[in-house]
Formats: C-alpha cells, sequence, structure tokens
C-alpha cells in the first residue's frame, strides 16, 4: 500500500520541492530558510495527495493540507523569529488552483459553457479550501498572540479629573 | 534612556517610524505589523498617544507626543515587488530598534543600507527560480519532460522579458495581462518548433510563474486582522490579476491557435 502510495505520487512530491524551491528564490527569501519553505512544500503536497487517496471532497482535500501547513508555519514563526509569511507563502504554492484556472480559461476561449462552468467552480472551491485553512488556524495563533495587546484608553485621565470635581 | 528619549525630536522619530513602515509594507508585510511596528517604534521614543491608520498605499500617523502637540505624517506608498528577505532583516531592525533605541541618524542608515537599490541586473539566482518553478510544476501537474524543458526555456525568455519591460510601479493588472499574452506567444511557438509535446501542460508551467499568490495570501491575513479595507483592495487586485493572466493566455490562443 505503502509503496504504491510512493510510486504513483512520488512525482508529484519531488517536483511540488523543486517548485517551491523555485518559489522561494523567487520572492528572494533568505537563504538558511528556503529549506524550511521546501519542507512546508513537501508536508502540503504528502498530505494532499493522501487525502486524494482517502477519497475526500476536493474543499477538503485543499483545506486539510493548508490547515496543516499554517499550523506549521506559525509555530516555526515563533521558533525562528522571522514573519509567518516567509515559511507560508512557499507552502501553499503547490496547492495553488494553476492547472484549472488554465482549463477555465481553454473552455472559455473554446466557447464550452459547460466545462467552464465545472472547471471555475473547482477553481473557486479550491481556493476557498485553502482560504478556509489558511484562517482557521491563523486565528487561533492571531487570538493566542494578540491577547495582551492594550491601547492607551485616551480618556482615562479626562474622566478621572471629572470623578475627581464631583467630589 | 531618558536623555536619549529627550534628544529627539518628536517629527524625527516619526519620520524613521514612517521609513520602517513604508519600507515593511512595500516588502510585502500585512497591515497589522505594519501598525504595530510604527505604534511601538513611536512609542518607545517617547510617550503620548499614538494613532496609525494604513492602506495598501498610504500611510497616515498622528502622534501626540509628550511636549503635548500634536504631529501628522501622512505618506504615499507605491507599489514594489514582494522581497521576503528585507522584510525579514527589517522585522529584525525594528525589534532591535525597540530594545536598544539606537539615534534616529543610525536607524536611517540602517534602513538605507536594508534597502539600497540593487544594480539592475540578471541575477543567477532568480533565473533559476524561474526555471525551477516552471519547469517542477509541469511535472507537477502531469506534463512530460520535454514539456518540462519547454517551460523552463519559456521561463528564462518571461525572465528577459521582465528584466527588459519590468514595471514595477505602474498598473500591475495591465503588466501582467501584457506578460501573459507574451508567455501564453512563447508557450505556444516552443510546441510549434518541436520542444514541448503538450500545449496545455507548458502553459500552466507558465501560468504557476505569474499568479498573484502573496497578495491573496496577505489579503487573507490582513481581513482575518480586521483590516478589511485593506483586504478588500488586495483580493480586487489578485482577482484581477488572475483574470487578466487567464485572458492573456487566452488571447495568445485565439491569435496563434490556428498553428497547433
Amino acid at each position: 500500500m505503502i509503496v504504491q502510495f510512493c510510486e504513483k505520487y512520488m512525482v508529484m512530491i519531488v517536483t511540488a520541492a523543486a517548485g517551491t524551491l523555485g518559489y522561494c528564490l523567487l520572492i528572494n527569501v533568505k537563504r538558511n530558510k528556503i529549506v524550511y519553505g521546501c519542507l512546508g512544500g513537501v508536508v502540503s503536497t504528502f498530505l494532499y495527495c493522501a487525502c486524494v487517496e482517502a477519497g475526500l471532497t476536493p474543499l477538503l482535500q485543499n483545506l486539510i493540507p493548508a490547515a496543516v501547513v499554517t499550523l506549521y508555519a506559525e509555530v516555526l514563526a515563533r521558533v525562528i523569529k522571522a514573519p509567518a509569511t516567509v515559511f507560508l507563502i512557499p507552502s501553499i504554492i503547490p496547492l495553488v488552483p494553476g492547472g484549472r484556472l488554465y482549463y477555465t480559461m481553454r473552455a472559455i476561449v473554446d466557447g464550452d459553457a459547460d466545462s467552464a462552468k465545472i472547471y471555475a467552480m473547482e477553481t473557486i472551491v479550491i481556493a476557498l479550501g485553502i482560504a478556509v485553512g489558511i484562517v482557521v488556524i491563523s486565528l487561533v495563533f492571531y487570538h493566542i498572540s494578540h491577547k495582551n495587546i492594550q491601547y492607551k484608553v485616551r480618556f482615562e485621565p479626562l474622566r478621572k479629573n471629572w470623578e475627581r470635581g464631583e467630589d | 534612556m531618558d536623555e536619549k528619549k529627550a534628544c529627539e525630536a518628536p517629527a524625527r522619530v516619526m519620520e524613521c517610524a514612517l521609513d520602517m513602515g513604508e519600507t515593511m509594507l512595500r516588502c510585502g508585510a500585512e497591515i497589522l505589523r505594519v501598525e504595530d511596528t510604527v505604534t511601538r517604534i513611536c512609542t518607545a521614543y517617547g510617550g503620548g498617544i499614538v494613532d496609525v491608520f494604513t492602506i495598501l498605499s498610504l500611510i497616515i500617523l498622528s502622534w501626540k507626543a509628550d511636549d503635548g502637540k500634536n504631529y501628522t505624517l501622512a505618506r504615499r506608498i507605491n507599489p514594489y515587488p514582494t522581497d521576503l528577505k528585507k522584510l525579514e532583516e527589517l522585522n529584525a531592525l525594528s525589534r532591535y530598534i525597540c530594545e536598544k533605541k539606537p539615534p534616529c541618524d543610525e536607524i536611517e542608515q540602517q534602513i538605507c543600507a536594508i534597502m539600497a537599490p540593487a544594480k539592475k541586473r540578471i541575477y543567477k539566482s532568480k533565473i533559476t527560480g524561474y526555471v525551477l518553478l516552471a519547469s517542477a510544476f509541469t511535472l507537477f501537474f502531469g506534463g512530460s519532460l520535454r514539456d518540462s524543458l519547454a517551460a523552463g526555456v519559456v521561463a528564462v525568455l518571461m525572465y528577459l522579458w521582465d528584466y527588459l519591460f519590468s514595471a514595477h510601479g505602474r498598473n500591475r493588472v495591465v503588466y501582467s495581462l501584457a506578460i501573459s499574452i507574451v508567455a501564453g506567444i512563447l508557450c505556444i511557438l516552443s510546441v510549434f518548433v518541436g520542444i514541448g509535446q503538450h500545449i496545455d501542460m507548458v502553459m500552466i508551467g507558465s501560468i504557476m510563474l505569474l499568479i498573484p499568490g502573496i497578495s491573496l495570501m496577505n489579503s487573507l491575513r490582513d481581513m482575518m486582522c480586521g483590516d478589511i479595507i485593506t483586504g478588500i483592495l488586495r483580493l480586487a487586485e489578485a482577482l484581477m490579476m488572475a483574470v487578466a493572466i487567464a485572458a492573456g493566455f487566452g488571447i495568445a490562443i485565439m491569435m496563434l491557435g490556428g498553428l497547433l
């Protein structure tokens, strides 16, 4: 079973690693952090393949890897002290529906309205899955790390004076 | 500590804070990070109340400093290619500033050192990135080895086009329309000449080069943090770029589709 899985998806995982490396170079990630981006790309592709194999819906196929990778990036950002974006963007790239976008465009150019609708629908569902996956996990981290944020209260001294005056 | 605070004029500190905010926003930081940095730098050099408002193309900073006066500065932000290395260095610099509170001259020197305009030349690492990305994703989506070779050739030519005609600072949507028409024509020609086998795979590989992933990601993160305005601006930009890319490749197919 594992051997079959490897045979079937090995090309995808290896090329995802190479593609992620390329993207890291493109957006100029620091050299010593490229490894983490590639690792994230491999993790997201592996999970995507596993979800496809498990027969989940397209929404979940993209939601689960995106969520896991976001968790990975946010934890890593706190360990290594760099913005989470540095790890998150390269890791998400293999999930981006570039193929679906192309097929949508192709169907529109060819005047094939039915398949255009299907492909456009799939593109939107995949994008939505990735978005929800990222947002859910980041929201948790956002609330943890900004729990103690304090805004200066502008009207506090004024009110004190007023209270004192009343006394 | 107090002597240091006293010797920096509020206007000077605000300029430094805005420099930091502007450079971070240009390099691809989220709004929350920018506002947080600006507020922290201002409060590090003196008390008072700091108000920052940031959208994609503007930062407004208003500060009621310790001397009781109100200072306001605004700055227009021009678009700039994302550069996460610079963003990381700026992030480290802002940590350093809040901890050590160096004089403003030193901050400006460091910002200039980070943002110094590199000479316009052909970067080997960028070419490698373009080629790796296009070739790898051609294989990823099920192309053959010859397809990935064709995608690599197209990627090199696209980098050269980007190098010669890059229009950062102008309209990015129109620019991505133009570059996708060129890329589409190159893809069709590469298959016509006989390097690639499947036109769709070569095109998918080159589409992955142009996809506005960072805008999309930042728009999500902004909206999540409550900066709905910037989130919508970035989302609109990303969607328009996606439509422009699709339209560009569509135009290329309509122009030269008869060759295949």
